[in-house]
């Protein structure tokens, strides 16, 4: 081989070289990669099911790229050339990028807006909770604390999921239930916040006590708010002690084995000693007097009794049988001690008023007005 | 020569017409016919991501046509077209399995959490029925009230479930398991206290 010839060979193979070097691949295989790896950090947001239109555009364009790249596979064009697909596969991977950068800004915010609602609604549960127990309300709200608690279960539930959205539409539920809850102690329990109705019942304590001094004898009044009995011998208070209700005590008595504690004035019908009452003493009332059995006629005539339902009998003013009692089915109940003092200082025929409240700033009134507060807070 | 010369042009003629290519009409229906069926067995909820990637794919099918629907008679070619509609196709069949099976996991799964919701209000509600007639009824009455709530919500997991909206099902079934068992021990507690008394007589209130 001369010289020459050997100088051509040198020339033709670098020549081919430097253009084959020159040479680029149609798609950068780690643009490829990198569009892959943002579809899986969608996948992972759940962005299918929480921005499915969002994740619909991307997932669309990338198909249609993707099955691009699979037929320019074998391509391989100069470094001069324009590549649309390569153009189109870097817009795609910004917008894919900002599309997740998006999606997960907008769960963290939905997450904390989940949360926080969430934690309101808690927060808000607990305090409605411990001020109907304080006045022993529970029975009033009837099954809508236990719809709510479950309600707010599911919310708490769903967060652990990552399921913020279903969070906040069970969380919205709760605070519906909640909005309910108040209502209803409003509308059942509203009376003892009115000042016409406490008026009234002051009327009533005062004509009470007025009565035991015109007629130098004693009487009772009982505040169901206030859980207190005193007793006024010639006009004076002599004593007072606290008191156990109904389980349902709060409310105005109704009918039989409602657990409310009747409201109204009564009078001592029998004293109950040792042996005759199950309960250490007792004292009698004459539940229902005539004003009752009117009022229950009248309810179960416009339809708001039943009319299978009675109108009950038997409350008493009586000691505690079982230590462990808390409440009674109607009833008054005071400890043995105080009972027993009572037991000695009244007489058949003793004046016996039950009001709802005394005051304006009685308990169920001041959680009444608590809740309402709660509630603008929220 | 004059016969080769006549036959010319009609072989050009018969070139021209067969070479004309066309979609595959039916390959592209069967393979949105597939995606239809996917999305009606639920794939859109069970296996979202496996669903809008067949969209996708059932979109790049479209815009592959369209493409080849643009370009001259002569020069269209709807192979890939073909292997797309085939693809999307088999990918809709599978996925319609695939979802169908999901559901039918999550179903049972709400299912199983129904069973057990129910059966824990039920031994709630045995335990509120043991309880002594007469004997501190009122410590009792809040939380029977309680248990009364369990069982009615209980009909809350039937809607969801006969919704089919398995989640929300098994989310809620969950919460009366959970809550049940509260009562059950507030109820437990109740009864514990309320077995050191004697019985009461049946009494008006």
């Amino acid at each position: 081989m001369t010289l020459g010839r050997m100088t051509r060979a040198i020339v033709t193979w670098s020549i081919c070289a430097m253009i084959l070097a020159g040479c680029v691949q149609a798609v950068p295989p780690d643009l490829v990669a990198a569009i892959d790896a943002i579809d899986h950090d969608l996948i992972a947001m759940r962005a299918p099911e929480a921005a499915p239109e969002e994740y619909g555009h991307f997932v669309r364009q990338w198909i249609s790229l993707k099955t691009r790249v699979q037929s320019d596979d074998d391509l391989i064009r100069w470094p001069w050339e324009t590549n649309d697909l390569e153009d189109a596969l870097r817009r795609l991977h910004d917008e894919g990028g900002s599309t997740v950068a998006r999606l997960n800004d907008r769960q963290v915010s939905q997450r904390h807006t989940a949360e926080a609602k969430l934690a309101r609604l808690e927060a808000r549960l607990q305090v409605i909770a411990s001020q109907v127990e304080s006045i022993d309300g529970r029975i009033v709200l009837g099954e809508t604390p236990v719809q709510t608690d479950l309600l707010i279960k599911q919310a708490r539930s769903f967060i652990e999921q990552k399921d913020y959205e279903r969070s906040i539409q069970a969380s919205e539920k709760a605070n519906h239930a909640l909005l309910a809850l108040t209502t209803v102690l409003t509308r059942e329990l509203g009376r003892y916040a009115d000042d016409k109705r406490i008026a009234h019942w002051q009327t009533m304590a005062k004509q009470t006590v007025d009565w035991s001094r015109a007629h130098q004898s004693a009487a009772i009044v009982v505040s169901k708010a206030e859980r207190m009995l005193t007793l006024y011998k010639n006009g004076r208070k002599v004593l007072s002690y606290p008191v156990r209700l109904g389980f349902n005590g709060i409310r105005e008595k109704q009918f039989q084995g409602d657990g409310a504690t009747p409201e109204g004035r009564y009078r001592v019908t029998a004293k109950r000693g040792q042996g005759k009452t199950q309960y250490y003493r007792a004292l009698a009332l004459d539940y229902p007097n005539a004003e009752d059995q009117r009022r229950f006629t009248l309810a179960k005539k416009s339809g708001r009794i039943a009319s299978v339902n009675s109108i009950g009998g038997q409350i008493e003013i009586h000691g505690v049988e079982n230590e462990l009692m808390a409440q009674t089915l109607g009833c008054i109940m005071l400890d043995n001690p105080h009972m027993a003092t009572l037991f000695e200082r009244v007489t058949p025929g003793t004046p016996v008023t039950i009001v709802g409240a005394l005051t304006g700033q009685n308990s169920v009134a001041l959680a009444l007005a608590q809740l309402g507060n709660r509630e603008e807070e929220t | 020569m004059k016969t080769r010369q006549t036959l010319a042009p009609l072989a050009l003629a018969v070139l021209l017409v067969t070479g004309c290519a066309k979609p595959p009409a039916e390959q592209i229906e069967a393979a949105e016919k597939a995606v239809k069926e996917a999305q009606q067995s639920g794939a859109a909820t069970y296996t979202a991501q496996e669903y809008a990637k067949l969209e996708g794919a059932l979109a790049a099918l479209k815009k592959e046509v369209g493409d080849q629907d643009g370009k001259f008679a002569l020069l269209r070619d709807y192979g890939k077209a073909e292997q797309l509609a085939a693809s999307a196709k088999a990918d809709g069949e599978r996925v319609k399995t695939e979802a169908t099976k999901k559901k039918e996991e999550t179903k049972v799964a709400a299912l199983q959490a129904q069973q057990v919701a129910q059966d824990a209000v039920k031994s709630t509600l045995d335990l509120v029925a043991k309880a002594p007639v007469g004997k501190d009824r009122a410590a009792l009455e809040a939380i029977k009230n309680d248990a009364e709530a369990l069982k009615s919500s209980l009909n809350q997991v039937q809607i969801a479930l006969d919704k089919e909206d398995f989640p929300t099902a098994q989310a809620q079934a969950q919460a009366i398991h959970d809550k049940s068992q509260a009562v059950s021990a507030e109820i437990q507690n109740a009864l514990a206290k309320v077995g050191k008394g004697k019985p009461s007589p049946s009494k008006k209130k």
